[in-house]
């Protein structure tokens, strides 16, 4: 049976909450991020200030210069952990199968409700108007046969967009995309595809299975076959956290420095805050580094006392940075993740946690930074 | 090997050795019990290689012999044996056949040479101390629940033993909970006290011991020089046992020496309601929440234990208490008071806390030589 799976993405969301609760920022260039003198980078950008050409994940200062009437105003991630619950809520009104990516995007299994709402245009619609009536957010959304094709109809009709995929027309939908808008393909495997020939989904989708694993690597079979309209992900919900994570991929690589620190910051912080809207605390914090080259690494550390505030994951997340003698080295990809999970309402402490250092002599409870080396997916 | 041995001392003597046993071993002469004749008596050994144990039974040994034979096959056949009848263990010469006849009963146990079973090893060349074997089990017993069973601090699995000044203080942690007990060593004799030193001996190990301590007499305990191995010999049974390595944590630093509140109960009263209320935190995470309240004009003070868990239900239990200090609330994981409470001789103890999120004390009333200290939950009350 085919499925029916529904992307919803709100539009620029950190910055229209910003114009939702100050009309005077309406209509106006916004930008939510740290001050440019801290190295601040962008959050988020309204419409406004992206015809400028400002752009997330770019310095603060680089995005005033490209818009000098643009308002910064700084994150305010609790809210934003708000109105994404008062969402989530919505999209679980229509179906169960709800599984949230992040604080403002979701894919949404509807296969079960699309004949009751009159098909998926008419779904995707009140959705689109009871979002917009109940928290007064804009959310674009893409219907398709499986992950792949919602994602990208959703990103293609932004903003504000309603874009259906009927069964049977993908291929017709992706071919002429251009080949980074799947799921994926990022700037680098971009960058190879083009000197490779392969400018649109369509010829991804033409290439031999052989051709894109030696482009690609090991995801290349799997590209190929979103490529083809083929992704049998299925909508995951419910699952019992394990640990929540946020990254960020520069637009170009970037040398450990305040930029990078800057970055590291802003996902120290959403990560605490997505802890505290599940309830959560987190005992162990993971840095993941991508470097130029695209060979991964993550550090790890496991604090005697699980945390859910962002200055808490930030200082130690900053720790394993230091650690890691970053001298000369240049990267593309910043996470940063809280796993071993408790609940907030009831957790054991440790009893050992009050004493500094107890097992300075003796063999430690965790190894203060374990490293895990990834593969190059393009060797 | 020719050998008659009582039934009922052989059946004994593996019962013991066998607790040795692995129940799966990538050694397989592991999983048998080494049998020799040892003058005039019969010498069992089993090794799990952690720990060997070792039983000497007297015995009637007409030709001298050693064999290894399964252990759990040999004990479960001896055990059902009738008791008023001696066994007879016959090895005939350059046999690997076990043959065991006692009364109408007889059979033949296939086994595996002596020279493959791994050698117990000696530890002679370094400290000894005599202990009490009754003081050392109530010790063992209060103590070795505590030590971890996950080996993610390796050395919290051991039972740290330090020796000095008279006393052996034996303490078991893991991430949670401390106990502590201060065993009195008999008066030194003429050799003089022992040097102080200090161990991690593994709690599997002293579980065992546990078991084989009688309510009386001594026991001999010896530590080699590497203070990797420790030796302990009750009469006629030796327990050899590898250390763990590392420095255990000063855990001296975590038992609070002050308190706001101390509560004096009954053991048996407190380990009721916690029983009780356990049954209601089981769905809660394990959660007992405990209400110390003074008493007023004179009237006794309360504690009141209790535990809820969302759409099952919650229940309180009261008991009286001896009040000094504040009122005051803290909550624990239900498992780690059952099990500080279940060894705790009957009598009264005290709680003593200092919030709900210090660690709370409990000290058994009459005996200053044992503490318990464990980690509160952090609930939302």
């Amino acid at each position: 049976m085919p499925q029916t799976i529904l992307h919803a993405d709100l539009d620029a969301f950190f910055a229209s909450v910003e114009q939702l609760d100050r009309p005077e920022l309406r209509g106006k260039p916004v930008v939510v991020g740290g001050p440019p003198e801290r190295r601040g980078v962008v959050a988020a950008a309204s419409y406004e200030a992206r015809r400028f050409g400002v752009r997330s994940a770019m310095p603060m200062a680089r995005a005033l210069r490209l818009c000098p009437e643009a308002l910064r105003v700084p994150p305010r991630f609790d809210r934003y952990a708000e109105l994404s619950h008062r969402v989530m809520a919505i999209f679980r009104s229509i179906t169960p199968l709800v599984e949230p990516l992040s604080l403002d995007e979701a894919y949404l299994g509807v296969t079960a409700e699309v004949e009751a709402h009159g098909g998926p245009e008419r779904l995707a619609r009140s959705l689109k108007e009871r979002v917009q009536r109940e928290t007064g957010l804009v959310v674009s959304v893409g219907v398709g046969a499986n992950k792949s094709v919602a994602k990208i109809a959703s990103d293609r009709g932004k903003p504000d967009g309603l874009v259906v995929v009927p069964a049977g027309k993908e291929a017709e939908f992706l071919h002429d995309l251009p080949v980074r808008d799947l799921w994926g393909i990022g700037p680098r495997s971009e960058e190879l595809l083009h000197r490779a020939g392969v400018e649109t989904i369509g010829d991804l989708a033409r290439l031999p299975a052989e051709a894109a694993t030696r482009l690609l690597g090991s995801r290349g079979a799997e590209l190929r076959d979103m490529a083809n309209g083929v992704d049998p992900r299925p909508v995951v919900t419910s699952r019992e956290r394990k640990s929540v994570g946020a990254e960020t991929t520069f637009p170009r690589d970037l040398p450990d420095g305040p930029e990078l620190r800057a970055e590291l910051r802003q996902l120290a912080e959403e990560v605490a805050t997505r802890l505290r809207h599940e309830g959560k605390l987190g005992y162990t914090v993971t840095l993941k580094l991508r470097y130029h080259d695209f060979r991964t690494v993550t550090r790890q550390q496991t604090l005697a006392r699980p945390v859910d505030a962002g200055d808490e994951v930030e200082r130690v997340a900053a720790a394993l940075l230091d650690g890691l003698g970053t001298a000369g080295a240049r990267f593309r990809l910043v996470g940063v993740t809280c796993s071993r999970l408790v609940e907030r309402g009831a957790w054991q402490p440790d009893l050992w946690g009050a004493v500094a250092d107890p097992f300075a002599d003796g063999p430690g409870r965790t190894a203060p930074a374990q490293a895990a080396e990834g593969q190059r997916p393009q060797d | 090997m020719k050998v008659a041995i009582p039934q009922d001392s052989l059946a004994r003597a593996l019962g013991i050795v066998s607790r040795a046993v692995p129940s799966r071993s990538p050694l397989p002469v592991v999983s048998n019990v080494l049998l020799t004749t040892d003058d005039h008596r019969l010498k069992l050994v089993a090794t799990n290689l952690e720990i060997a144990l070792t039983v000497w039974i007297g015995a009637q040994v007409s030709e001298e012999g050693t064999i290894t034979v399964p252990a759990r096959l040999f004990s479960e056949f001896v055990s059902q044996l009738k008791g008023d009848q001696p066994v007879q263990i016959t090895l005939p010469p350059r046999s690997r056949q076990l043959n065991v006849h006692c009364g109408r009963d007889e059979a033949n146990i296939g086994g595996m040479p002596a020279d493959d079973f791994p050698v117990v090893p000696e530890v002679t060349d370094g400290q000894r101390l005599v202990l009490p074997a009754r003081g050392l089990r109530r010790a063992i017993e209060e103590v070795v629940f505590a030590a971890a069973r996950d080996d993610s601090r390796p050395v919290l699995t051991g039972v740290h033993v330090q020796v000095a000044d008279g006393v052996a203080e034996l303490a078991g942690a893991d991430g949670f909970r401390l106990a502590v007990h201060r065993l009195r060593l008999p008066a030194p004799s003429a050799e003089g006290s022992p040097e102080p030193f200090s161990v991690n001996i593994p709690w599997s190990t002293l579980d065992h011991l546990g078991r084989l301590l009688s309510e009386s007499g001594d026991v001999q305990m010896a530590v080699n020089g590497e203070r990797t191995r420790a030796l302990f010999r009750l009469d006629d049974i030796e327990l050899v046992t590898q250390l763990i390595p590392g420095t255990f944590p000063n855990y001296q630093q975590l038992i609070p020496t002050t308190y706001a509140t101390r509560a004096r109960v009954s053991v048996e009263e407190f380990l009721h309601e916690t029983k009780i209320a356990a049954i209601f935190a089981r769905d809660g995470s394990g959660i007992v929440r405990l209400h110390v309240t003074p008493g007023e004009g004179g009237g006794p003070g309360s504690l009141q234990v209790s535990a809820r868990a969302d759409e099952v239900g919650d229940n309180r239990g009261e008991i009286d208490a001896a009040v000094d200090g504040e009122p005051s609330k803290i909550a624990f994981n239900s498992r780690y008071l059952i099990d500080v409470l279940s060894v705790l001789e009957p009598g009264e103890l005290a709680l003593e806390t200092s919030g709900p999120s210090n660690p709370g004390v409990l000290r058994p009333l009459g005996h200053d030589d044992y503490v318990h200290v464990v980690m509160p939950m952090f609930v939302q009350w």
